[in-house]
Parts: C-alpha cells; structure tokens; sequence
C-alpha cells in the first residue's frame, strides 16, 4: 500500500515550527500562522510575514534551527495600486526534507507514518512585502540555500527585484542585451495584440505602433 | 597546455534542446563550465495574466512537450488549491492513472534519447516503439497525441472509454516484460556500463541544497517523493512504493544510479496503474458522459484579491510547482501572477557546475543522465 504524511503530522510539525518562531521573532514586526492547503488533503503550512531587514535574520533560523533545507521557489510581484506600503512583493516557498548524508551502498527508505519531529516534511511561505518604488530590493539569500541563486536571477531578470548582495547577476530567460531596467513582469508593460498581417510583414515588431489601447486585455 | 573556452549548443545533440553549455576545457579535462538559458523563453507566465483559470491548462500543457499530462495536472492541482474545489475520487483515479502514463512515456522518451548520447541507437527505436503504446492511451482520453488538455479545475473533461481498462491492463503487462528486456539489454552491455559507472557523482545532500528534485535526488539513496510527503490525488490508495537506488560512493549517485532508478520509477508506475484501474469508484468499464459528477465537480471561476493558492507536484523529472495569486483582471476570473517553478530550470545550472574535472567525452552521458528539458526550463 502506498503511504503518505498524516494530517496531525503535518499540523503538528506546522504548530512546533511555529510556537518557536514566534518565541524567537517575539517583539518584531515577523509574524508566523499556520495555514492549511485548500485542495485535497487540506495539509498543513506556515505562513511567516516578515520585513525586508528582517529576511536574512529569519532565513538563517528557518536554515538551522527549523532545517528548511530546500529553496523551492522565489516569485516577484508588482502591486502598481498596492498603496505607498505595498508596491512590490517577494514570496519564498521553502521545504524541508528529510535528507541525510548518504553512505555508500545504503539508503534510507523513509516510512511516512513513522517520521517524527523536524524530520517530517513541511512547507513554508514567507511574504516579503516592499514598498512603492522604482528600485525595490530584498537582501539576497543566496549563500544560505545554493538554491536560491537562479531563483533571485530570474526574479530580477523578470520582474525587476534586485537582491542586494547577489553575485553574478545576469539576465537569464531574456535577452542579454535587453535596455536595462526591462522587466516584462512588471505590470505597466501589457500584451500586444495584432492582425496576421503585421505579424508576417514586420515580424520583429519594429515597426509597429501600440495601436492595441481597447484591444489590451 | 593552454585552457580555452569552447561553445556546447544551442545546437547540440547533448543540450536535448536549446541551450548553450559554455565549457572552459584543460586539454581534454573540464576545468569551469557556464550554462546559458532561455532560447525558448515563451513568457507563459505573463500570458496567463490575460486568460481565465481554464485557458491556462493548454498553456501548461505545452510547458514540456514531452509530459504534458503531468505539467497540466500540477497547474490544476494548484488551481484547485485557490478555488477551493472538491475533487470526485473517481476523477483523481483518472487523473493518477494519466498521470503515471505520462510518466512512463516521459521515462522512455528520456531512455530513448539517452541512448544515442552512449552510442546505442538500438535503444531509440525500442522506446519509441513502447513509447507510442502509452501515447495512444492518452490519446484516447484527452484526443491528441502530445498536448491533451485533458484535466479540469474539479475533475477532468470526459470519463476513460469502453474498453480503456483493458486495453491498458494489456499495454502495460505487455511493458512489465518488456522492462526485463532493457535490462537484459544494457545491464549486460559493457559500452553501456563502462560509459554510466563513476561518471557525474552528485551527493544527496548537495542535490538538495542546490534544489535539485525527483529522480535524481532518489538515485543517490533518499526516498523523498512529493507524492507521499506532500501528498495529494490518491497515491496512499494504491499500491507503490518510491523507487530508490543505493549510491555507490561517499560522492554520491553516478549516472547509473539515475538510470536504474529511473527503470524501476517505471516499474513502479506500472504497479500503480495495475492497482488503480481495478480500485477505481463506479467501476472500469463504466463510461459516465461529460460533465457528470462521478467526474467533474462544480468549481467557481472567480478568485478573490489577496487569495493565493499553491501545489506540490512531482513531476516527471522532479517537483514542479505552481503559485497563483487571484483577483487579476475581468473581475477576479484571470489570475494576478502566476508563478512557476520548473526543477530543470534549478538542475540545469547544477548539472554544469558537476561536470567539472570529467572529460569532455563525459558531458553528454552527465547531462543526459539527470534527464534535461527545455520547454519546461525557459517556460
């Protein structure tokens, strides 16, 4: 039979990781909640808000203390009518896996029913709100998780966070040679739409005018 | 001897699709790699801010051309996830059952172009031909080939034909045997052996830290699989268990590991279509028509703004993921963002940096060994 990670193993993880959260970020503007998933089995995460001066603080504890060893997944978001406080924001998905340092010609089967403590799987979203603003950044976590190093590349290279104390940024799904500060995530820039015929007689769009005010969707 | 750089791709049998590997080379030793990405960058993302939570699914289909049904399934999961819809459990059998489909035809596409890159083009032919046995399975439920857009926030689009049951039971007990021919075929080939064994070490602990997933983080000897640790569909109803292999040194998995687990990750699925079809509620042989509720529950179209949804998935090649922020335009029915994590697009990178201190002649078995795809990597 197949198996899986119980509900009261996934709340119960969910609740330690949290109460000592909320003990360690206790008088800060950091604030953890468990949260539970809306579709099939309703499992359990946790959900932190946290500060960008406050990130690398929290980052470090969530590294160590509560081994959220995998950085699955940096979105940026821009919030043009977001208000003065909440122009841009950077959602981390991180994960903990139970993985261990492997010994040659073993390995370890994990049963579901049977894991513990810090070795049950967990996932955690952090919320990093940013201000309005032209150059919104967010300190980079790129030497906690390796992980995390193309993740913050495309998060710049698209939606134009800048990750301040990244290495060797570069573009890396646009163009190298992109006009600096082109982010197409960013939501002033909008789909074209045009007639077959531009699109055969001027297919790099060159010529084209933004003829598409009605017609954007 | 003077290092030099040198230019792998974009055109280039080892890439398996578009993307340059730039390699500084000693001689004949790797000595610095870089890798170059987003040649097929189609800005799915930013499309899918203008379309409605169910024009998406072709779009994610089309994100890797050779697992359609799962990148589909992993959107729709996360969709659900926003929604907040309930899931018949006849429609999550089905979905399982495509799903692990996929999975095989995916492996053997994979077994299939790894092969040339040892130098047996044997292998190609054999895969294409087991390939297309599970290709038309899928054909017959979602109606095309490669891109199905088969399921539904809330279900899937139409209920397995008359006479799918069987004809699967036949197709893959067919395979079960046909899994001992490959082995009895490259495990007994020294070219083979010679070419996989001690080449593209990679630690279990590493791979994780690097965010690499799936497959190739099982090959170096930890069982971790979304499936069970973040479970979803009907994967603890079925009978299964994670393929994973035993490392052969302290530097972890080496590209045979990634190819045996990737066998047995297909015998694996095997079983679980096996168990699934004669587990499934309402019956095998019962065809309930469009939209009925065995299949497809009602879903609301709307999200709210600051409502937000995502979803675990593993994937073909590893765990995929899907962020979704509602309250996007026409009223809530377009999401805001939407966010995707690719597990080639984090491997990739990783890969490179792996190859260092290998010869040159090395590359293609690495790379090919950790199963690489572009279309899900540049979205």
């Amino acid at each position: 039979m197949g198996m899986r990670v119980s509900n009261e193993q996934s709340d119960s993880a969910a609740e330690t990781c949290v109460a000592t959260l909320s003990k360690r970020f206790g008088g800060s503007d950091v604030s953890s909640t468990v949260e539970h998933h809306s579709n099939s089995f309703k499992m359990a995460f946790v959900r932190i808000h946290c500060p960008p001066q406050h990130w690398p603080a929290v980052a470090k504890s969530l590294r160590f203390d509560h081994g959220a060893n995998y950085c699955s997944m940096v979105t940026g978001t821009h919030y043009p009518d977001g208000g003065a406080d909440r122009g841009w924001e950077v959602v981390y998905h991180l994960m903990r896996q139970p993985v261990v340092d492997q010994k040659p010609f073993t390995n370890t089967v994990h049963v579901a029913s049977k894991l513990t403590g810090s070795d049950i799987p967990l996932e955690f979203e952090i919320i990093v709100t940013l201000p309005q603003g032209d150059e919104p950044s967010v300190p980079s976590v790129q030497n906690i998780w390796v992980g995390a190093d193309w993740n913050e590349k495309e998060t710049w290279d698209l939606v134009g966070i800048r990750f301040e104390g990244h290495e060797n940024m570069h573009r890396v799904l646009n163009p190298h040679d992109s006009p600096e500060g082109f982010h197409p995530l960013q939501k002033q820039h909008k789909l074209r739409y045009h007639d077959f015929n531009e699109m055969y007689d001027d297919a790099q769009g060159f010529g084209r005018k933004p003829t598409d005010e009605g017609r954007v969707k | 001897m003077a290092q030099m750089w040198i230019t792998m791709g974009p055109q280039h049998p080892m890439t398996h699709g578009l993307w340059t590997l730039r390699v500084k080379v000693d001689g004949e030793t790797v000595v610095d790699t870089e890798a170059e990405l987003g040649y097929i960058h189609r800005g799915v993302e930013k499309i899918a801010e203008s379309r409605d939570f169910t024009q998406i699914t072709p779009y994610c289909d089309r994100l890797c051309y050779v697992s359609a049904m799962t990148w589909a399934n992993s959107y729709i999961y996360a969709a659900e996830d926003l929604l907040e819809v309930e899931v018949p459990e006849r429609a999550e059998y089905i979905r399982l059952i495509s799903a692990e489909c996929q999975r095989l035809a995916s492996h053997l596409m994979w077994l299939g172009a790894y092969g040339p890159d040892i130098g047996s083009l044997t292998l190609m032919t054999w895969c294409m031909r087991d390939r297309e046995m599970f290709l038309d399975l899928l054909q017959e439920l979602g109606g095309s080939r490669m891109h199905y857009n088969y399921p539904r926030i809330g279900g899937v689009k139409r209920d397995i034909p008359v006479g799918f049951a069987n004809r699967l039971i036949a197709k893959v007990k067919l395979f079960e045997k046909r899994i001992e021919e490959y082995e009895m075929m490259l495990d007994e080939s020294t070219i083979w052996l010679v070419r996989l064994q001690g080449v593209g070490y990679a630690n279990a602990e590493d791979m994780v830290n690097a965010g690499v997933s799936g497959p190739n983080i099982r090959a170096a000897g930890v069982n971790y699989d979304a499936r069970w640790a973040h479970p979803y569909s009907v994967y603890d109803q079925v009978d299964w268990e994670p393929a994973v292999e035993k490392p052969t040194s302290v530097k972890g998995a080496d590209c045979y590991d990634r190819y045996r687990v990737r066998m047995e990750e297909m015998r694996q699925s095997c079983r679980m279509i096996l168990d699934a079809i004669e587990k499934i509620p309402g019956g095998k042989n019962t065809n309930y028509s469009n939209g009925d509720e065995m299949i497809l529950a009602k879903a609301p179209t709307r999200a709210p703004e600051g409502a937000t949804g995502f979803s675990n998935y593993e994937c073909t090649r590893g765990a995929s993921k899907f962020y979704i922020q509602g309250g996007g335009d026409s009223r809530g029915k377009n999401p805001y963002r939407l966010s995707i994590r690719s597990p080639m697009f984090i491997t990739i990178p990783y890969v490179a940096k792996t190859m260092i201190g290998y010869k040159i002649a090395d590359i293609p078995a690495i790379m090919g060994s950790f199963d690489p795809c572009i279309g899900e990597t540049d979205r």
